[in-house]
């Protein structure tokens, strides 16, 4: 499941309309727009309102290890080496309220230019810095980092900035600003396909069928924890080298052990099968 | 994966990490001269990219990042009882790098750290102080390429080029450098000395092939095997690990044979000759990351921590490999873990 968070409704709404996400009405707390793998949540301005947005997103739809997290979002410079409108990749996050710094893995978007973003508790104008020293600012990306700490792959959590402006952030023009995002939707694109791409070879191992049918076996044949890790290595063994030894489990189906001295046995019945088909 | 995660041939790393404090020594400049165009993050502390949580080591092998960091005091470790000391009772070894270049299937290092980013360390002259205070009087046996491999390393940051004359003045102190990699230019760029001894971990093309990605092939190895010992360098052989895995033992008689009739064995310094084994809970922890690996699915056996193949098994393969090493050495010469 690919997860976007977007501070601002405007921010979202051309990758509502790029992926035809639909609202799901059935969530009030915050905007969620929902497509067959992509949700994308409005959480607000901030690190606390990025960091909840994400958690609660992760907690409504979150699959496993293989989800994604996207920050897309807009952010000032006092850099003139970019224009208005350009889409970069964030390599270092660094909180200017705890000093603290987040470091995403970037293994893709080969060609997008790559820079560090200082994040702010407000709004950041030229007027503000003492230092000459050339910065990014943005007010969401270190909640996308501390919260994805707990529930993502480093290597699954992309922050994506957009220049808005040169530390002047009033009067700014929404219809331009949408059409900022609206220019960048293929690169947005393009690196989400990348992400998946990049998952696709850590498919949840074992599958969910699996588990469920040593699960089941365990269950009826009294087995203990320790017999279920030696059952599952057997069984994961088995297929590296090839064979499918779950149909295996079809003769025990129904049997119920009396005891754990009738499951040890129906156990060792088992492994000596499975590795009798392994030979 | 494998497709988008490839190193592009411009590029060996995906960036560059430097600590704040490392800037001005000479091997950052070094480094950022001869890769202007990979992105550089300036860090505060290696650790606090290197042991970041949820990094997928595997992932990252594929596309590796380059650490540059200022060591800070251990510089030297006591040799692990895993490893062979070669009959030295003080056994050391010292970690220049974290992590390798090369992506062997049954390396501990997966085990160990939490990242497959390489950590170089820039603060050579401080790791040499501690060596001088703590060996100096001493006879010892130094390790200096164990975690990662220095000659695989030496095009990227030429570690030799600082500890060569060093170590040359501690004529005591046995100064082992394990290597796979088949970079001949080393043993043309630098001189021999009698206690360096360079170690090349060899096995059959079969495994390599299987085990050991983006190592050297063998004929390659054999091959820097020899021009080592032309230009006068003490080799030593390390047959280690030996796999024997899904019938692969019978691939090391033809091996040993095929070896010692490609190097003279009366120019070896010795030779060193061990099973696949590690430490039960690296063991665990690679198993868990590597769901597809055969060679983690086999089955082990479990003595005091340490996984490998069951003793009766490893005694009577042994046995046979000793016997037929032995017809090329004399047994002081072999040295078995």
């Amino acid at each position: 499941m690919i997860f976007i968070v977007t501070a601002l409704m405007l921010e979202a709404a051309p990758i509502i309309d790029y992926f035809k996400l639909k609202k799901d009405m059935s969530i009030h707390p915050y905007s969620v727009y929902k497509g067959s793998d992509i949700a994308v949540i409005v959480s607000g301005v901030g690190k606390l309102k990025s960091a909840m947005a994400s958690v609660y997103l992760y907690n409504v739809y979150g699959t496993g290890k293989n989800d994604i997290l996207i920050n897309i979002g807009f952010c000032g410079t006092n850099s003139q080496s970019f224009d208005a409108g350009s889409l970069l990749v964030v390599n270092k996050v660094t909180d200017t309220d705890t000093g603290r710094d987040y470091y995403p893995d970037v293994f893709f978007g080969d060609g997008i230019p790559q820079i560090p973003v200082q994040c702010y508790p407000k709004v950041v104008k030229a007027t503000d810095l003492t230092e000459q020293k050339e910065i990014f600012c943005d007010m969401e990306s270190v909640g996308i980092m501390e919260a994805s700490k707990k529930f993502f792959f480093a290597h699954n959590v992309r922050v994506l900035k957009i220049i808005s402006d040169y530390l002047k952030p009033h009067n700014l023009d929404k219809a331009k600003l949408k059409g900022y995002i609206e220019m960048n939707m293929p690169i947005l694109d393009n690196i989400i396909k990348e992400m998946r791409c990049l998952n696709k070879g850590f498919s949840e191992f074992p599958p969910q069928e699996e588990k469920d049918s040593i699960e089941a076996l365990c269950l009826s044949l009294r087995f203990t924890q320790a017999m279920k890790l030696i059952l599952s290595k057997e069984v994961k063994r088995a297929k590296i080298n090839g064979l499918e030894p779950l149909p295996l489990f079809k003769q025990f189906n129904g049997i119920k052990a009396n005891s754990k001295e009738e499951g040890k046995k129906y156990f060792e019945d088992i492994i000596t099968k499975i590795r009798q088909k392994s030979v | 994966m494998r497709t988008l995660l490839q190193k592009s041939g411009k590029n060996l790393f995906n960036s560059i990490y430097i600590e704040e404090q490392a800037y001005n020594y000479p091997v950052v400049r070094m480094v950022l001269e001869k890769y202007p165009d990979i992105p550089v993050i300036t860090i505060r502390n290696y650790k606090d990219v290197f042991n970041r949580g949820n990094q997928c080591f595997q992932l990252q092998k594929h596309r590796q990042s380059l650490i540059l960091a200022v060591k800070s005091s251990p510089f030297l470790y006591k040799g692990p009882e895993v490893c062979q000391d070669f009959g030295y009772s003080d056994f050391y070894y010292t970690s220049f790098l974290f992590n390798c270049i090369f992506d062997c299937e049954y390396c501990y290092l997966q085990g160990m750290y939490p990242s497959a980013n390489v950590v170089a360390f820039v603060n050579v002259d401080e790791f040499k102080q501690e060596i001088e205070n703590t060996l100096g009087e001493k006879k010892a046996y130094l390790a200096v390429s164990y975690d990662t491999d220095l000659i695989g390393f030496h095009n990227i940051i030429p570690y030799w080029d600082f500890l060569q004359d060093f170590f040359t003045q501690y004529s005591d102190i046995n100064v082992e450098i394990r290597t796979k990699s088949a970079n001949e230019v080393f043993y043309n760029e630098f001189l021999p000395a009698e206690n360096i001894v360079v170690a090349f971990s060899l096995a059959p093309q079969e495994i390599i092939q299987k085990y050991e990605r983006l190592t050297p092939p063998l004929s390659a190895r054999i091959k820097a095997v020899k021009t080592a010992i032309f230009k006068g360098f003490k080799v030593r052989l390390c047959l280690d690990p030996v796999i024997i895995n899904s019938g692969s033992e019978k691939l090391y008689e033809p091996f040993f044979r095929n070896l010692f009739m490609e190097i003279n064995p009366d120019k070896l310094k010795d030779v060193g000759y061990g099973f696949f084994r590690m430490s039960k809970d690296f063991f665990k922890r690679i198993e868990k990351q590597k769901s597809d690996s055969q060679l983690y699915a086999d089955q082990y056996s479990i003595t005091d921590n340490i996984v490998s193949y069951p003793n009766e098994l490893r005694e009577q393969i042994m046995t046979r490999h000793l016997s037929i090493l032995e017809e090329y050495l004399p047994k002081e010469k072999i040295f078995t873990l």
